[in-house]
């Protein structure tokens, strides 16, 4: 479990680093490093080039641009989850930063990082999913803004380009949205079995906007219209919640590994919007 | 041979700090990985990625061209002896430290490479070539025995490594007579997971060969690289450092431990090895893995008259020593718990498979064993409808009952059966009240017991065919009254240190701070077998006690003549020999210990110089190969247990969580309640693991969970708070009166968590949980099975 050779480099802007990424088809940006050092260890993935994008100043930025919350790239998950102005624009993204591995491993990881991994049980993938949140993408020649739907293609695959790094996260400001999270696992810290984010905007007690994203049930996070659109033009009820749950059991076929069958994963799913929904009740 | 040298507190019962805390709790151990030698260079294997195969060749031009290797070797290149097999009674399995003509799994080792580092080495090893010519695999046990499997071993014409017939005509009898019942109760294979995992250094200077190696056995580990090498056992040294838990996997001996010193005696070199993660989970011996078909015959009151069945373990390749049917012997023994069974027919099969080895691991055999009798014994309370606590209550031994031998032939001297139980029992019901009080409504708690007895400082003769169970102790003062201790047992972080400085400062009345422990060196300490099966205490007490005796004699004689008393006037109290009645009349061991030593002309007449003893204990009473009859009393004593589960089960995804959890335990005299606690804490979190999450699962030969993504331990979060009482006290049969705790805490947790399952989901109508571990994914199935 030790990687092949490979070079390192710190560059000292996002534009050295770009460049940096396209002048070698084989170099990797580097950020927090919890996924991808594993890989590299277990030599599944072999960059020539490491470019540690970590500790670029202008990437670990956090402020409020309008209604939209800008978090970069490379800010670590532990400061966002513990931040101030994340907790009172975007309360759902320390929720659900609760549930990503440790605290030693949030300590480590990044934003950017765990949207580009685009692990299919990735609980950040699954807020920006519910939220509809964008990335900043940046090569040497353009930067782009992708939203989540778009950016997420396949388990650990991504629509960004080999020389795009993502500069920053856009989440939007939904003052007035309730928001819920839950997450079923085998074990506290775990990869979840399937869980879901719920993000529902109310015209007064009937819900006019709804919002759900499913983790660990397809090759990437997914939203789950059916659910949905169950939700809609109703007060959320008991009621309206079991058929929410029911729907998004039923709309998704989840694949099969070690820790569950496809079932499990879909009881799990149930629960878990189940969970989430209940969050956010009025009554 | 309790604390009566005279009247100050004795210190066995003494909550006292173990003494190996400061520096392993600050990081300042030293383990494999922290030994380093000048030169050294480092291995890194080549090991099969498929399940069966032969092997045609192996390649490593390229290998050998790598920047920086030193060395590649394949299995043929290998001049050394097979691993000898010394158990006439079961089917040799001849193998190699590295593959010659066949692999039989997935990680067995096939080459070495070696490097000026790990990173160069693994660089290499990815260039072997190795040229397989696939066999057919097998996959499972029962694929195993069907008659047209691929064999493992052609020459054996099965895959049958171990089948021993159970027969009893008094247990016929009764099964002619009596209602049956029956069922088949599976152990899933997981493993030990140690902290730590395996490694070796070797170093070969002055024709003499030096091993470090992370074990639990530095003697049995010398004694087979010296059949396996062909070295004289004297040019032989093995050092045992810090060693991060070994859990019975690290009393295996492995490929990687006679290699590495082989690597280091040809190339002249220092050479280390250490092991990964993922080579730990498809190469360290695997566990369990165990199916046990039991049934009873049951009299009218639910009480069993005898037990029959068959114990089936899957072992892996075989391609160990010691092979994986220890376990599956031991759990033969476990099945009639402590209940008054009069007769039992068990027999034993152990089957070779495509898959990793098994081997020994915590429990060995115990968890599988009453998991079985606990789960059949609530099926019987079921379908007699009795409640299972009752049934219970009807069977389980009494103080009156003693001594008693079970149906397996183990003897029981002492126990609390029936106390541990009522108290489990109590301490259960009210940590599920409270537990329901707490609980919102809907919530699905439930509580369940498992109760056992557990052999101690067990014979080792029927699983190696070469070691019986004695251990050594060798005491030594220095002029200034200190002492070393050096003895045969291991230390794995148990807190042995601990312990054995307890026992030498209570028999020789001196503080703790004056004994220094020595042990895990072949060069320094007595010959023993090292720590597993709960033996450490009470081993090395009956050593200790053996030997302090010698001393305190010596002692007392030299002190008398110092004195010019007579020895018989003398007592020993605070590491002082005085005369009775006159306290002001005295010498101290330092006195004595400096006229033995030093001042040899004041020695009486008679008593030679020197003030050290050295002794060794082999419990009496053993059997080490069955009886006639086939029955055995294997064990030096027994301890028992009852464990009491409370879990929340979550009916919506079938998720378990143990919420609470109480062990009520007796293993004789406590000599510190702070490690028999922690080991029980750690037991029952190991426990916890292997029924709800830990599990090997493969697919077609390969291994399915090969990191810990997919291997699932439980965190300190899945561990629930625990209550743990110690029963009883001394047990007249063995030194000190202690008897053993290391693995009490392991047994109980899959029977206790799967009838405590069972409880939380009975109004769903789900009974019969017979499979360990009960993930989401099972528990779900069964849910959904009952609701249908």
């Amino acid at each position: 479990m030790k990687p092949p050779p490979f070079d390192y480099v710190r560059p000292g802007t996002a534009a050295e680093a770009v460049a940096l990424l396209a002048a070698d088809e084989d170099a990797r940006p580097l950020a927090g490093g919890q996924s991808l050092l594993p890989m590299m260890n277990f030599r599944l993935a072999r960059p020539s080039t490491l470019v540690d994008i970590g500790r670029l100043p202008e990437l670990t930025e956090l402020h409020r641009d309008g209604d939209v919350l800008v978090i970069g790239a490379a800010a670590r998950q532990r400061a966002v989850e513990t931040s101030p102005l994340v907790a009172q624009t975007c309360p759902l993204l320390p929720a659900v930063l609760r549930h990503v591995g440790h605290h030693q491993i949030r300590a480590r990881g990044t934003i950017g990082g765990s949207l580009a991994h685009a692990d299919p049980a990735a609980e950040l993938c699954a807020a920006a999913s519910a939220l509809d949140a964008e990335v900043v993408a940046a090569s040497p020649t353009a930067q782009r803004t992708v939203d989540t739907a778009a950016l997420l293609l396949a388990p650990y695959q991504t629509t960004l380009h080999p020389d795009e790094i993502i500069t920053e996260t856009r989440w939007p400001i939904l003052p007035r949205a309730r928001h819920g999270f839950a997450e079923i696992s085998h074990r506290s810290g775990d990869f979840a079995l399937a869980g879901t984010a719920a993000v529902v905007e109310f015209d007064g007690a009937e819900v006019a906007r709804a919002r759900l994203a499913g983790l660990g049930i397809a090759g990437t996070v997914r939203r789950l219209p059916d659910a949905e659109q169950v939700l809609l033009n109703r007060a959320l009820t008991a009621e309206s919640i079991t058929e929410a749950a029911e729907a998004a059991a039923a709309s998704v076929d989840p694949p099969e590994d070690v820790h569950a069958d496809p079932a499990t994963r879909r009881a799990a799913l149930r629960a878990a919007t189940r969970r989430a929904l209940e969050q956010m009740r009025h009554d | 041979m309790q604390a009566r040298y005279g009247a100050r507190p004795t210190l066995l019962g003494a909550r006292t700090p173990r003494v190996e805390d400061d520096r392993l709790l600050a990081g300042r151990g030293r383990y494999i990985a922290d030994v380093a030698l000048p030169g050294m260079v480092e291995a890194a294997f080549v090991r099969s990625d498929v399940p069966h195969a032969r092997v045609r060749g192996v390649d490593a031009t390229a290998a050998r061209e790598s920047p920086g290797v030193r060395a590649v070797f394949a299995g043929s290149d290998l001049d050394l002896r097979a691993v000898p097999d010394r158990m006439p009674w079961v089917r040799p399995v001849q193998h190699f430290p590295l593959a010659r003509d066949r692999v039989r799994y997935v990680g067995c080792p096939l080459a070495v490479v070696v490097a000026d580092d790990r990173y160069l080495a693994e660089d290499a090893a990815e260039l072997v070539e190795a040229d397989l010519e696939l066999l057919p695999t097998v996959g499972t046990a029962e694929d195993a025995l069907s008659a047209d499997a691929p064999l493992l071993y052609p020459e054996w014409g099965d895959n049958l490594l171990l089948s021993v017939e159970g027969d009893g005509g008094e247990v016929e009898a009764a099964f002619e007579q009596l209602r049956t019942v029956s069922g088949t109760f599976t152990t899933r294979r997981h493993t030990a997971a140690p902290l730590e995992g395996r490694g070796v250094v070797a170093e070969f200077r002055d024709d003499r060969l030096t091993v470090w190696t992370s074990t639990q056995a530095a003697f049995v580990v010398r004694a087979m690289l010296s059949a396996v090498l062909g070295l004289p056992e004297r040019d032989i040294r093995v050092i045992t450092p810090d060693v991060g838990g070994g859990f019975g996997q690290k009393n295996e001996i492995y490929p990687e431990e006679y290699l590495v010193p082989w690597l280091a005696m040809r190339l002249r070199r220092p050479v280390r090895w250490i092991e990964d993660r993922h080579e730990h989970l498809i190469a360290a011996t695997h566990a369990r893995d165990t199916s046990i078909e039991l049934s009873a015959a049951v009299r009218d009151d639910g009480t069993i008259a005898a037990l029959r069945g068959r114990v089936r373990t899957d072992l892996g390749s075989g391609e160990i020593f010691p092979a994986g049917y220890g376990p599956s012997l031991v759990a033969v023994g476990s099945l009639c718990g402590p209940y008054r069974i009069p007769h039992q027919a068990i027999s034993v099969q152990g089957v070779v498979t495509n898959k990793t080895p098994t081997g020994g691991y915590r429990g060995f055999g115990g968890p599988e064993g009453t998991f079985a009798i606990e789960r059949l014994v609530d099926k019987i309370g079921r379908e007699l409808g009795i409640d299972p606590l009752d049934l219970r209550r009807r069977m389980i031994l009494a103080p009156h009952d003693l001594p008693y031998e079970t149906a397996a032939g183990a003897r029981l001297e002492s126990g609390t059966h029936r106390e541990a139980f009522e108290r489990a029992v109590q301490l259960g019901e009210r940590m599920l009240t409270e537990e329901r009080e707490n609980a919102g409504p809907g919530a699905a708690l439930g509580v369940g017991y498992a109760t056992y007895v557990e052999g101690v400082a067990s014979t080792t003769f029927s699983i190696t065919g070469t070691w019986s169970s004695q251990d050594s102790a060798d005491v030594r003062f220095d002029a200034d009254g200190g002492v070393t201790v050096a003895v045969g047992i291991s230390a794995m972080g148990q807190g042995a240190h601990t312990t054995v400085a307890t026992l030498v400062a209570e028999a020789l009345a001196i503080p703790m701070e004056q004994v220094r422990v020595v042990m895990g060196d072949t060069d320094t300490a007595p010959f023993g077998l090292g720590s597993w099966a709960s033996r450490s205490t009470l081993v090395a007490g009956g050593a200790i006690a053996r030997a302090a005796e010698v001393l305190r004699r010596k002692g007392t004689d030299i002190a008398a003549h110092l004195l010019e008393a007579s020895p018989d006037d003398l007592e020993l109290v605070e590491g002082r020999f005085r005369v009775r009645g006159s306290p002001g009349s005295a010498v101290s061991w330092s006195q004595v210990a400096q006229s033995a030593l030093n001042r040899t002309f004041e020695l009486p007449p008679g008593v030679e110089p020197g003030l050290e003893a050295r002794a060794t204990y082999e419990p009496p009473g053993l059997d080490h190969v069955p009886r006639p009859d086939g029955k055995m009393n294997a064990a030096a004593s027994y301890t028992n247990a009852t464990h009491a589960a409370v879990v929340r089960v979550d009916t919506a995804t079938g998720v378990v969580e143990v919420v609470r959890y109480a062990v009520v335990h007796d293993c004789g005299r406590v000599i510190n309640p702070l490690t028999v606690t922690g080991q029980i804490h750690g037991g029952v979190a190991q426990g916890i693991g292997g029924a709800l999450h830990e599990q090997l699962p493969y697919e077609d030969g390969q291994p399915l969970a090969t990191t810990f993504t997919e291997y699932v331990l439980p965190s300190a979060r899945e561990i629930p708070p625990m209550i743990v009482e110690e029963l009883g006290g001394p047990a007249p049969e063995t030194p000190f009166g202690v008897k053993g705790a290391g693995e009490a805490g392991i047994i109980g947790p899959p029977a206790a968590i799967a009838g405590a399952v069972e409880d939380a989901l009975a109004p769903l109508g789900v009974t019969g949980i017979d499979t360990t571990p009960l993930t989401p994914s099972v528990l779900r199935g069964l849910i959904e099975e009952a609701r249908s």
